[in-house]
């Protein structure tokens, strides 16, 4: 039998879904170490194997088949935009995808003008205000500390996950509208689902099942 | 220009030579006697075409997708996404319907401006077959067992050919009583098969308990012969049940072909190119991320060239083909 592979996002991520594997049985030893250095874990049992990716690179992994499965935030999913099967909802994860500024900028989002938007999504954002908000905007790509942005004039608002906001009221931003929301989701490779429909089903089934006994 | 661009080819174009390309040509000789084996015979058509044979009321490619160009009169010109709109434009012009049916293949290069396209390559050779003029499930069965030789002669061992038919959810969306943007939308979390999604959308929409129900079943509708019952069992409306019936009907055809276990049913394959009418098929494989092979009925395509007449066609996507058999150790 062929080996089933799996890539998890590193993080918080991964220590739900490892805890999650362990429920439906698929864990293998030394996987929650978090010392060690090894790369890639294997069940000989179940001929299944994962191993622990950068999130933006899950929905590449699987979209040209390295892994059959992946587990990964829905902001990647649809930041990546890859062809890929989303079949699951894993539930856990939660947060928002928004668009955050000083209050002041609430105006400036509605008055018609063009402005500048800092976010690490810049597709998300895009495809936002292009297609759903059909206002011409700057988008500014960044890779971190998004929220410094508007505080030093970079932009007028940025477009960011909240999960608790503390981080915003810390430096006086605020939610000003809401993009989507945001949880952890399984994705699928095209062509596994045909080729190995029924282990893929199975385990899709199980990880359902593990989820409503919570 | 620089002369240390000059000697690169543009993005997602490439030069083939040696064995590789040696390679390439037995595999595409391989395919060419499965054609001519069931009595298909060689239309070449131009690489450049008007841009309305792609154009949107045809239902192929999006625009944005064309390499485009005029000529000396301002016309705009495509060079070939795809080459089935291009046969139908062909048999329009050069066959009648004493000549049907008939049974065409071609083999070339195909352009799509994309990043996102086969293995992101912009040109790409594609080899297929059209049988024009025959309506009847017997020919579905035709083109995919003819597809399933194609990918046996090639040399895999392992594939699946996943069987639609696109009228289950284009009649079940008539009677949902979405408008075209919320039906998009189902049809997009049904082919991604967000198993849950569907359900947690409708929410909100007034759509019939059945159609929902169907709706929500939709992205799980996969597998094997035993799907076609459970898709009869979801089947809300005429429209539907005929999509499922004729499922049946061509796996009657199949059944005894030694075929089967290459074919299983999948009623979330939706297909982009709109001009599909009915039962529609993808080709998969291990060793490439993307389908080898896609086909399907166009019954009404020929009619926007002003010839009324049904259609079914298959094309194989060569460079993936190639991929898959390398990946997979049978090629070398």
């Amino acid at each position: 039998m062929r080996y089933l592979t799996i890539a998890l996002t590193k993080g918080r991520l991964a220590d739900k879904t490892l805890e999650l594997f362990r429920k439906v049985g698929i864990a293998s030893a030394g996987a929650d170490d978090k010392e060690t250095r090894k790369l890639i874990f294997t069940n000989e049992e179940m001929k299944v194997r994962f191993f622990l990716a950068k999130g933006t690179d899950v929905p590449t992994y699987v979209a040209y088949g390295a892994a059959d499965i992946g587990i990964v935030g829905r902001d990647t999913i649809l930041e990546e935009g890859r062809k890929i099967y989303e079949v699951l909802d894993l539930g856990y994860g939660k947060c928002r995808m928004c668009i955050c500024g000083p209050l002041s900028a609430k105006e400036i989002l509605n008055s018609g003008a063009e402005f500048r938007v800092a976010t690490k999504y810049p597709n998300i954002a895009k495809d936002y205000f292009h297609n759903r908000k059909h206002q011409t905007v700057e988008i500014i790509k960044m890779n971190g500390s998004i929220e410094l942005a508007p505080i030093v004039g970079l932009s007028e608002v940025i477009c960011d996950i909240v999960e608790t906001g503390t981080t915003l009221k810390e430096n006086g931003l605020h939610v000003l509208e809401e993009v989507c929301d945001l949880s952890a989701r399984v994705v699928v490779n095209q062509v596994s689902m045909k080729m190995e429909n029924e282990r893929i089903t199975e385990l899709i089934r199980k990880l359902m099942e593990a989820l409503n006994e919570d | 220009m620089n002369n240390n661009l000059l000697i690169h080819t543009p993005e997602g174009f490439r030069d083939t030579y040696g064995t590789d390309l040696q390679s390439k040509r037995i595999l595409m000789d391989k395919l060419r006697d499965v054609f001519t084996g069931y009595s298909y015979r060689e239309i070449q058509t131009p690489v450049v075409e008007f841009f309305d044979v792609f154009g949107s009321d045809v239902g192929t490619t999006p625009s944005n997708e064309l390499f485009k160009f005029f000529d000396r009169n301002g016309y705009t010109l495509v060079l070939r996404p795809d080459f089935t709109p291009s046969v139908a434009r062909a048999v329009a012009m050069h066959f009648t319907k004493d000549d049907f049916p008939l049974k065409l293949f071609y083999e070339g290069s195909t352009f799509v401006n994309s990043q996102e396209y086969q293995l992101n390559l912009k040109e790409s050779t594609q080899m297929g077959v059209e049988l024009i003029g025959d309506g009847s499930a017997s020919a579905d069965a035709e083109v995919l067992l003819l597809t399933c030789d194609l990918l046996k002669k090639a040399g895999l061992t392992e594939f699946q050919v996943s069987v639609g038919e696109n009228d289950y959810f284009k009649a079940l969306a008539e009677d949902s009583g979405l408008d075209e943007e919320r039906i998009e939308e189902v049809r997009r979390m049904i082919s991604n098969k967000n198993f849950f999604g569907v359900d947690n959308m409708l929410d909100s929409d007034e759509t019939p308990a059945d159609i929902r129900e169907a709706f929500v079943h939709l992205p799980q509708l996969f597998g094997g012969k035993e799907v076609l019952d459970r898709a009869e069992q979801y089947a809300a409306n005429e429209g539907a049940q005929k999509a499922v019936s004729r499922l049946r009907e061509i796996e009657k055809e199949i059944s005894g072909s030694g075929n089967e276990k290459y074919i299983s049913f999948d009623f979330s394959l939706l297909s982009k190119y709109h001009y599909y009418t009915g039962v529609i098929f993808s080709a998969f494989t291990y060793g490439t991320g993307e389908p080898v092979a896609k086909g399907g009925r166009y019954d009404r395509l020929l009619g926007h060239f002003g010839t009324d007449a049904p259609a079914v066609g298959v094309g194989v996507y060569i460079d993936q083909l190639r991929n898959a058999l390398i990946r997979q150790g049978i090629l070398h």
